[in-house]
Order: C-alpha cells, then structure tokens, then sequence
C-alpha cells in the first residue's frame, strides 16, 4: 500500500522471511481445531498489527472494520446449516447447534487470523524490497521479479482508466440497458478497452526494459541489499512463543468449555 | 518445446493477472454483499475468481502461462490490502495449478471453448478441495453442500470457461492477441514471396 | 565517414498482415550524424528503428530477415508514451534498474543517478520521487537519464514529445539537443518545429514503406514539401498555409440564438472531497466554439468532468434551462469525446459503433442505416465500415469517437485535446466537422493546448488556473484578429 508511514521494527524484518514465516503460520492455524487456542494466536496476531504496523491508530481502526465484516459472513453459514447434537434453536431451514456455533466461530476467527496476518505484511512491507528480497534470499528468477514490480506500478494507472472506461459507458448509453444478456454487454465493455490496453502497455513496458539492456543473468547489481538482522530472530521467536504460549493458555484457561 | 517464458510473456500474463485483481475487489464486493443471505446464492457468482488463468492461456497460448496469472492475481489482490490477504494467495496457487493441468493435459495445443470448460471446472475443484481443508463446508449438511457444490460448479462454467472464451474472441478480434502468440511459421514463409 | 549502423535487403512482415511493411529496403547510418525519418504514420518508421537497435527480433517476435544488418555495439532508446516505459515506481530506482543490468557496484550507483539527473535538468528534491507525480516532461526526462545511464553512442528517438504539451515539447528537445552533441541521432518525429534546426539529414518515405527522398534536410525539405502536406506531416509553417489556403474561415463566426443553454454560477467540482475546479459565473449559448485553455494539471479535464457531471459537483448549474438536479439523462444533451477513444468503443464494428445509440433508442432500421451510412461517408469511414474499431489507425479512431459521439446530433459536445497526437491532415479535418456542426447551432467546448485553435476558430477561450476559471474572452465577429473582448471573471 502506497500510504506513509512511521518506520517500526516489522518494516526491519527482511521480507522473504516475513512472508515465509506468515504463510508457514497460515498453514498451522489450518490444523487448529480447538476454538481456544485459535483465539489466543488470532489475539497475538492481533496485538502485532495494533501496536506495530506504524500507522496511525484511526487508519488501523478504519482498516479493521471489514474484519468484522468477514468474520461474520465466514462464521454465519456455518453457525445457521451446520450440522450437530445439541440444538439450540431450529427455525425452517436454520438449525443452529452448539457444535456448528463452535464450528462457525473457530472459522470465524481463522478469516479473522488470515486477514489481519495479510494487512500487517502489506502494511509493512514494501512489494518493491519484497522482490527484491526474494530475488537475493529466495533466488526468485529477476525475470519474474521485475515482472511484478512493473505490473504493480500500473495498478494505478489502470484504476483511473477503469474509471475512465465506467464513465464513457454512462456517456455511451451503455448503463441504460437492462437484463441478463446486457450484463454480458457490459462485463465485455468493460473488460475489452481495459484488457487489450493493458495488454499493449505491458508489451510496450517489456519492449522498454529490454532495450534498457534486461537480461535475465543472475549475475546482476542490486540497487537494495537485504539481509538478516536481530529483528528478524526476534520475529521468529515471537511466533514460536505465541504458538507455545497460546497452546499453554488454551488447555489451562479455557474462555469456552467445548 | 521452447525454453520458459520470456519476459515479455511474463509481463503480459501478469498484467492480464493484475487487471482481473482489479475486477475481483469490485466482485468481491458483490460478493460479500449476498453472502449473508444464505444459501450460496453467493456461490453462482465464486467462478469469477477463476477466469484469470483460461483468458491468460487462451490469449497466450504458452505453457505455464494459467498458473502465472491465478497467482499474480491472488497477490494483486494481496498487494492492494485485500482482508482475505494470505487465503487467497493460497487459493490462487491451487486453482492455477489445477486449470494448468488442464491445459497441459491437451499438450498446450487446444484452445476452444471446451478446454476452457474444462479448465474452469478443474479450478473449481481445487477451490472446493481448499475449502475443505479450511474446514469451511465440510461440516455443512448434506443438502446444503450438494446445493453449495453445485452452485459453484455452475458459476464456474459460465464465467471462467464460457465467459473467458468469448471474452478472447473478442480480444483476438481487437488485434491484439497478435502482439503476444508464437508467430507461426506460415508467417516467416510470406517473407520470401517476390 | 564511419557507419555505424545499417541494413540491407530488409524484408519485415507483421503476423497476420496481408502484405510485407518492408521489402528489400536498404539504409545506413554514419558515426556522428542526425538523421530524422519522416513519413505518413503506418509506414513503419518505428518499426525500422526497432530492427536497427535489434529489438526486432531479440525481444519483439515479428517475422523478417534481411541480406545483412548490423546494429550499434551500444545504443539507447527514448519510446513515445510516458507511462509505458518504466518498471519501477520511483525516480531513482529506474535508473538503478539500468545500472543493475549492466552490473554496475552499489556504491557507484548513488552518485550516477544524481549526475543522470542533473544532466537532463530533472529538478527533484529527493531522488527517490515518485514517478507517478512526475509531469509528462518529467517523465520523458526521466527515460532520457536512463538511456544516458546506458552510455549509448547511439540514440533511437521513437517520437519523445508525441504525448507532450508544446512547452514540454520544446524543453524535451533542448535537453537532447544538449546531450545528442557528440552521439549518433536518429529520430521518428511528426512534429518537427523543433527537430529541424538540430539534424542534418532527413530520410522519407511513402505509404507503402518505401523511401522515396534521402539527403540534407534543405534540399529535402523544399522539394518535397507537397509530399510531406499529404502525408499530415507537421512541417514548420503548415497552419499558416492552411489559414492562407482557407481565408474565410474566420467569417460568421456569431450564431444567432435564443437565450443560454447552459448556466453555472458558483459551481464547484470535488475529486475526493477536494475542490478541483470552481466557476464563479459562466453562460454559455448555442453555435458557440469554446476552448479551455491553461496548464498542466490546472484543471481543464476536471472542468470537462463537472460539466458531464463525471465528479461531484455543488453550486447552481443549469442545463437547458433545467437544473442539473432534475435533469435524468444529461447525455441526451451532451456527449463527451474522451481523450483515448478506445475507451468510448462498444462493439465489434466500426458500422455497429456508430449505429449503437440509435439502436438503444430503437430506432427503425431504415433510419440507422442512412444515418450511419452518411457519417461513415463524412468521416472517411466506409472503407473501414466492418473492421473492429481496435483494428483503426490512431487517425481513424479518433474520427471515429467523433462520430460515434455525435450521431444523435447532441446540443453540446465536450472534447478533451480531440487533435492530440493526430497529423496535420486529420487535425484539420476534425476542426472542418467541428465548425461544421457549430454553424448548425451545436456548441463545441474543448480542451486544447494548440493556440492555433484556440486563435483561429474559437469564438470564446476560457483560461484555467489553478482550478479556477480566471478569464473568460469573446472574440467577437470578423474583427477576431484584431479585437478581443476581455472579461475578466
């Protein structure tokens, strides 16, 4: 994200790592299966993107919101149609039982986890050192790094020509038509300008980049290096303290009995 | 075979990819909005997520193309600070992984409208295998996932395998698709016409 | 001399085109020498720098061979759009992204950026400045300093100042005059005003890629001038052979009518919550030609947008003599040319673009096909009637917006810089249809840079400034070149 911020000990850590460390936790929580102990590391996760993401606490606050949103809409299917023993309430088609409420929540709180975990890596990193990282700590080929990079610069520009787009569809008359078969219309009006415009400006970029004498040798310069640092043991070891530490808590203080 | 992707290629499918990213916040939005309601209405419209790997193949036609797009999609989507964040990057992997499959299974050389049926559906499985290992649907009661699986099944041929289709047509229409398919050799044969 | 690039016997085809772009044709070039190519757009000027600098077919796949070729051992080259040049989001990292590729050490690629810089006068306060907020100038600045970083002997101009303001033009070729000095220069350019003074040899070619004329700019220049009229090249001096050529055109210019069709008082535009343009009072009548003049980024678009209601808007507007609140669909009034048409097309054909507002209306067959049949003819079109508009020429798809724009015979047409990158034979043609339709009582506003428009068919020129609209001129009947009426708001 494009937005300035304060400089905290998460944009220090080096990026690959990061990352790598976000998905191997995403991958944990898919295993989790007791409520509480998912709640305790949603919790840890949680207090990292409060106190250190470096932006400011009303831009945080405003990011949050659609967290409850999804927590919500992931939870509620379950909590309403899943199956169980114990009924609580049974309206129709709606059957809630504690064992889908428990359910809906431990699913909750995993989209819950996923998000937050996504925001604070975006927040505090830069894409630009992430593929730079990945080239130098991950070996990831220059040719597909430059790629994103490039791509990621025009998510702007194709913004404002998608606005564009929308406002000659007005001019052209193109929102007056009404049913299925123009819904197809438009999601081709849409898409054609904004697809083959996009198609000949990353052809022209990669044209450009070439004739800047690119080549995919590995044996180039980087304008940023990256390392490892005591901030990224202190990362590491937040996580496996968490991880042991929510595990602990979960089996000693339960909040739900399940 | 060729050796890889040039960057050209690369850029292109990105590009493609990213484009679609814009597409599916928006998407994500409707998305959301009918969610609640139950049902899976909502999943009629899941196949959206799909579409960026059939239309980067379809207007590439080079191998590894569909798996490079649903992954740049998903990290666009990341990029831009999408809540559903790190999911999708997984998810995108795997639906990339399962239309590239397709794709190759046809050795790279078929490019109509039913491998990209194919394709989509291919994708839809891998979102589904997803969901159950997120725990999502696999508690759900039997109604409800057969009427959840085949929602999703029937959202994922129309958009990502009849939908991408024409939405190619038209884009070979446009001229543009010349700009990035192998040039054939019909082409360097014309040279030496008197 | 030394040559120091040059191809033989070049035989060139695009992927599905009917017929070669070039066949056998030979050029060279020497050491030191500045050479610009010219001729009508489609010839495959481009394309013949493309081959010389090897981007053909090292990095863009089109079928060609050629008897022998042999490109510059190091050579760079400035491409005509601003924003699909770069890979990286800020200033400093782009041209870092060169010195990468040419494995230059981290500690010397600090003080290269900062002479790069410095040497195309791109004033930053910070290096690491995004390219974003970068003016189109700047940008182009920006893709010099990084063709300098390569340290080119040869430089490849592919039309620098195609998407450039005239005074961004002018400073754009004041910066490679300066560092084409000692180098080897060859240009594709339509605007050459300022190309002139600075090369010595002009190569021209015909439609059908061939070149016709190859020597000293003089001699080329004065016996091929006719040429270069036909071909919408924009040679020093061709407006006022128009203006010369077309004397009256300046005559009638005041369209009696009855009353404003459109009235603003304390109007502002917002783009995000902010105040993007203000108009304290303006009214406008039917049959008037008005252009908005003003700088970069001073709101000219923006003023478009409030008035095609694109933006959020507040303060009194009327349209037609209703207010803006209550009028339901404002582009049965006005319609809108967008600056890039590809965006306003809609369907698969050229005879279907035009056809579609009148489709929407249902309209009985029989009508839409004489109305589009009489447009097609009027713009040139017909030809063309079943191509898919992607498929035009620049030319031809903005000739096409136009008409697509038009063919319901709106009351106000906007335009936002409609003769923007065209040729001096397209650029013409429009203004023609556009006086056109003002003298049947359509009121044209646009948006241009060009003074020669706004000083010979404008009946009013607006100036912008810094989001307000600050002056507001009637050039009143006949007397136009001699009397302006100033009213400053």
């Amino acid at each position: 994200m494009n937005v300035s911020s304060a400089e905290t000990w998460l944009h220090k850590i080096n990026p690959s790592l990061k990352l790598f460390v976000l998905i191997v936790l995403c991958m944990v929580a898919l295993f989790i299966k007791d409520l509480n102990y998912m709640i305790n590391v949603t919790m840890g996760v949680l207090l990292l993107f409060l106190c250190f993401s470096g932006h400011p606490l009303n831009r945080i606050l405003l990011l949050s919101i659609p967290f409850c949103f999804i927590f919500l809409s992931t939870s509620s299917a379950m909590i309403l149609f899943g199956q169980g023993e114990t009924l609580w309430f049974k309206w129709g088609l709606i059957s809630i039982t504690e064992e889908s409420f428990m359910r809906g929540l431990l699913v909750g709180f995993r989209a819950l986890l996923f998000a937050v975990l996504g925001l604070t890596f975006s927040l505090t990193t830069r894409p630009v050192n992430l593929f730079y990282s990945l080239m130098q700590q991950v070996k990831l080929k220059p040719k597909y790094a430059y790629s994103f990079m490039a791509a990621l610069r025009l998510i702007p520009i194709m913004l404002e020509e998608f606005q564009t787009i929308r406002n000659a569809m007005r001019v052209r008359g193109v929102e007056r038509k009404k049913g299925i078969r123009s819904l197809y219309f438009k999601m081709k009006a849409y898409s054609i300008p904004l697809l083959s415009g996009s198609i000949r400006r990353a052809h022209r970029i990669a044209v450009a980049m070439e004739a800047k004498r690119f080549s995919d040798t590995r044996n180039r310069t980087y304008y940023y290096e990256f390392g490892f640092s005591k901030n990224d043991h202190g990362f590491i070891l937040y996580f496996v303290i968490l991880l042991l530490a929510g595990l602990y808590l979960s089996v000693q203080f339960p909040y739900l009995s399940i | 075979m060729r050796k890889g992707l040039k960057l050209t290629d690369i850029l292109v499918t990105i590009v493609i990819a990213v484009a679609f990213g814009i597409v599916y916040i928006l998407w994500g939005s409707i998305y959301y909005s009918v969610k609640p309601l139950g049902l899976h209405v909502d999943q009629l419209i899941y196949g959206m997520w799909f579409i960026a790997g059939p239309v980067a193949f379809l207007v590439m036609r080079k191998p590894g193309v569909a798996l490079l797009a649903e992954i740049a999609a998903a990290s666009g989507e990341f990029f831009l600070g999408s809540p559903w964040g790190l999911t999708v990057l997984l998810y995108g992997v795997v639906q990339g992984l399962f239309a590239e499959l397709v794709f190759m299974a046809f050795r790279y050389k078929k490019f109509n409208m039913s491998v990209a049926v194919l394709a989509a559906i291919a994708s839809c499985v891998g979102s589904v295998l997803m969901d159950f290992a997120y725990g999502e649907i696999g508690a759900l009661s039997l109604w409800n996932l057969l009427l959840f699986m085949i929602a999703r099944f029937i959202g994922s041929i129309f958009f990502a395998g009849v939908f991408a289709y024409y939405l190619v047509k038209v884009l070979e229409a446009t001229g543009v698709t010349n700009l990035v398919r192998p040039v054939s050799s019909k082409d360097y044969a014309a040279l030496d016409q008197k | 001399m030394e040559r120091i690039a040059f191809v033989e016997k070049l035989r060139l085809k695009f992927p599905g085109d009917e017929s070669l772009i070039f066949k056998d044709l030979s050029v060279s070039f020497d050491k030191g020498e500045k050479v610009l190519l010219l001729g009508p757009s489609g010839c495959g000027k481009s394309t013949l720098l493309q081959v010389l600098s090897g981007l053909i077919p090292h990095s863009i796949e089109v079928p060609m061979k050629a008897k022998e070729l042999e490109s510059p051992s190091s050579w760079g080259y400035v491409f005509q759009d601003p924003d699909s040049q770069f890979c990286m989001p800020f200033a400093d990292e782009e041209i870092a992204f060169v010195l990468e590729n040419l494995s230059v050490p981290k500690q010397q690629m600090n003080e290269r950026i900062h002479n790069h810089i410095r040497q195309v006068g791109l004033h930053l306060d910070d290096i690491h400045t995004s390219i974003d907020t970068l003016s189109g100038g700047m940008k182009q600045r920006l893709a010099i300093a990084s063709v300098l970083a390569l340290e080119p002997e040869v430089i490849f101009l592919d039309e620098p100042t195609a998407m450039l303001d005239p005074v961004g033009t002018k400073e754009i070729w004041d910066v490679l005059k300066e560092i084409g000095k000692d180098k080897t220069v060859i240009i594709v350019e339509h605007k050459i005003d300022h190309v002139l003074e600075f090369i010595e040899r002009i190569v021209l070619f015909n439609d059908n890629g061939q070149i016709i004329a190859d020597g000293p700019k003089d001699i080329i220049l004065s016996l091929y001038k006719n040429k270069m009229k036909e071909h919408g090249i924009w040679f020093p001096g061709v407006w006022d052979e128009y203006i010369h050529d077309h004397a009256p055109i300046r005559e009638q210019r005041e369209f009696n009518d009855g009353g404003p069709i459109m009235q603003m008082q304390g109007f502002r535009g917002f783009r995000k919550k902010e105040e993007k343009i203000m108009v304290e009072e303006l009214q406008i009548h039917s049959g008037e030609w008005i252009v908005i003049r003003g700088e970069n980024g001073a709101g000219k678009s923006t003023l478009l947008h409030a008035l095609m209601q694109f933006i959020k808007t507040n303060g009194y507007y009327e349209l037609m003599g209703t207010s803006i609140k209550k009028v339901k669909n404002l582009t049965d009034n006005m319609t809108f040319v967008f600056q890039n048409p590809e965006f306003q097309f809609v369907a698969n054909s050229v005879y279907e673009e035009i056809a579609y507002s009148l489709r929407i209306d249902k309209k009985p067959p029989q009508e839409i096909e004489e109305r589009v049949h009489a447009l097609l003819e009027v713009f040139h079109l017909t030809a063309h009637r079943d191509k898919h508009p992607f498929q035009l020429s620049m030319g031809q798809k903005r000739r096409l917006s136009v008409a697509a724009s038009i063919v319901k015979e709106k009351k106000i047409i906007l335009l936002d810089e409609p003769t923007f990158g065209q040729d001096s034979k397209n650029t013409f043609a429009l203004l023609e249809w556009f006086e056109e339709y003002r003298k049947r009582g359509i009121t044209v506003i646009m948006v241009t840079h060009d003074d020669h428009i706004s000083k010979n068919f404008a009946t009013r020129i607006w100036t912008v400034k810094d989001g307000k609209v600050i002056s507001d001129e009637k050039i009143s009947k006949q007397l136009a070149f001699l009397e302006t009426e100033v009213l400053s708001l």
